[in-house]
């Protein structure tokens, strides 16, 4: 069998896509009226009450920290990178799950019942870092909304006869409809009957997708077509482009994100730590395992249809898939789709529910007006969300923006959980000054040559310093993370200085995260 | 020896994927009759 080069794809019948749709976001609503309640109360709605069992709990941050670019993504990483390529997407993401656990613990100590992360931030030190990470939220959480909502237009577009925008839409209409009226209720638990489709998909998929593209022999009859680099299990490459800078990025979307938070606050206090090492598993496991549908394309020499490399999980699926593993595939896309969507509307609701109504609006606040706020803002964030979907901006753009705001607030954040000195001025100042060194960085403002690139390459070994010192204060507190932050930045120096400022989006990250350590302890 | 290795690492992600699957599904079964025992909602 050959794998289409061209536009020429397999695809599903209307009929059987709309059977489909029908029986996905139809299923998911009869779950959502199931545990539907006439008077819903607005803790249950941001967070079900902290008493959430482990099934659903592990599920959940599984579905959530699994979105449809995640598995496009690795497979990209494998394609571009070869067989260490989705090792450096999953494997990095799966465990910033872990590393945030230690975190997670201390949060839900410090604010047992809170239901979002700002809301802590308010009563930690004012009202100026709850708006800033309520802000970033409302901000990230819009365009993740909108970037799940593009997938699925461009999954449907592909695979069916229907049109982006057609997609778009029923995609849209589908999450809001089971959301809205029990809020992160129903998000947590139809994210069990997602993971369950995506998880088992995963598993069916990838040995029917290997055995019937030619098994154990692609490897030998492929092997030309790999670089030596995209072959080495130990590629520089693919740890410098893919893994170092996903590792800084991930650790502050994983600390920053309310998505994340919101399932921390709901799980029961003694299930973290199962809740956690689960989900990360479950995260590694999924996304690599999608990546290696990349770097089977890569071995077999396959082309992307329109040069786009996001077209590669659905060519090879229709390339190599019956019709009924076909359905399997566009429903586990838009279960990762679909869940996370739901989680970003959850996310939204509570924020604008518990920060702006209840922080700053509201003198006393009333439980039935909070659960309106929740529900029109589950609307309003749809409505914005097909409205920039249908703008066709450069969705990676706002994301690496939303990133840099969560790189400068993670150390704050993560401070502010631990040390009661954490002044609303301070976190403003830090905040500000990392965001007006990661931004020129980034986007290659000026030149790097000479002094100006050491000095940067210094500042990078710094972060890395403060990077790996965050992971290790996590679980063996403040004296351990010292050393290990002095060592590594020490050790890797030499490898740094010289060489690492050509890494512009890497060299963005670490500097911020350098800067604000230094300037928040000054 | 290098196309078994790659095989392997290729199809290993499935299993730990089904293990996954396993232990999520037990807890949440579990949990579900536990709720339906003691009369409360899942969730």
């Amino acid at each position: 069998m050959t794998v289409p080069n061209d536009s020429d794809l397999y695809q599903l019948s209307g009929w059987i896509v709309i059977l489909l749709l029908v029986l996905l976001y139809g299923g998911t609503l009869l779950v959502s009226a199931y545990i539907g309640k006439k008077k819903e109360n607005a803790d249950g709605y941001m967070t079900a009450g902290n008493k959430v069992g482990f099934g659903i709990s592990a599920a959940s941050m599984t579905a959530t920290w699994i979105w449809a670019s995640s598995m496009y993504a690795s497979a990209t990483a494998g394609y571009t990178y070869g067989i260490s390529g989705p090792i450096h997407y999953g494997l990095w993401g799966a465990l910033m799950i872990l590393f945030i656990y230690p975190f997670g613990k201390r949060i839900r100590a410090v604010a047992p019942k809170a239901h979002t992360l700002a809301e802590v931030m308010h009563s930690r030190h004012g009202r100026s870092s709850q708006l800033m990470l309520a802000g970033s939220n409302i901000v990230g959480s819009v365009i993740s909304l909108t970037s799940n909502f593009i997938a699925g237009g461009a999954l449907l577009a592909l695979l069916s006869p229907f049109s982006f925008g057609q997609g778009v839409l029923t995609v849209a209409v589908g999450v809001l409809m089971y959301t809205l009226w029990s809020g992160f209720r129903a998000s947590i638990l139809t994210d069990f009957a997602q993971v369950v489709a995506m998880l088992g998909a995963v598993a069916i998929i990838i040995p029917v997708v290997f055995f019937a593209a030619g098994g154990p022999g692609m490897f030998e009859q492929g092997a030309s077509n790999l670089t030596p680099q995209q072959s080495n299990f130990f590629s520089s490459d693919a740890f410098l482009n893919q893994g170092a800078p996903y590792i800084a990025a991930v650790l502050a979307y994983a600390i920053g994100n309310q998505t994340i938070a919101q399932r921390l606050f709901a799980v029961r206090e003694d299930l973290i730590k199962k809740t956690f090492i689960t989900a990360t598993v479950g995260y590694g496991a999924t996304v690599i395992g999608i990546g290696m549908v990349g770097v089977m394309a890569l071995y077999l020499g396959v082309s992307p249809v329109g040069g786009d490399v996001n077209n590669l999980i659905p060519q090879m699926a229709s390339t190599y898939l019956g019709p009924v593993l076909l359905c399997l595939f566009f429903v586990m896309i838009l279960g990762a789709l679909s869940s996370t969507a739901d989680s970003d509307l959850s996310a939204l609701s509570s924020i604008m529910m518990a920060d702006v109504y209840g922080k700053n609006i509201a003198k006393k606040a009333n439980p039935t007006t909070m659960l309106l706020v929740g529900r029109i803002t589950m609307i309003a964030a749809t409505a914005a969300a097909l409205i920039i979907a249908s703008q066709q901006m450069d969705i990676l753009d706002l994301l690496v923006f939303v990133g840099a705001l969560w790189g400068a607030l993670v150390f704050l954040v993560i401070a502010s959980f631990y040390w009661n000195k954490v002044t609303n001025k301070a976190f403003t100042t830090s905040v500000i000054v990392a965001l007006a060194v990661f931004i020129p960085v980034r986007f290659s403002w000026f030149s790097m040559d000479g002094a100006t690139g050491v000095v940067f390459d210094i500042l990078s070994a710094a972060g890395i310093g403060t990077v790996l010192g965050l992971m290790v204060f996590g679980f063996f507190g403040l004296k351990p993370a010292k050393i290990v932050g002095a060592l590594a930045a020490v050790a890797s120096a030499p490898f740094v200085i010289g060489f690492l400022h050509d890494y512009t989006v890497l060299t963005g990250s670490l500097v911020a995260y350098a800067v604000r350590a230094r300037s928040f302890a000054t | 020896m290098e196309t078994i290795l790659l095989t392997v690492y290729v199809l290993i992600w499935l299993v730990i994927v089904a293990g996954v699957l396993w232990t999520v599904c037990r807890g949440f079964l579990k949990y579900w009759a536990e709720s339906r025992k003691a009369g409360r909602s899942i969730i």
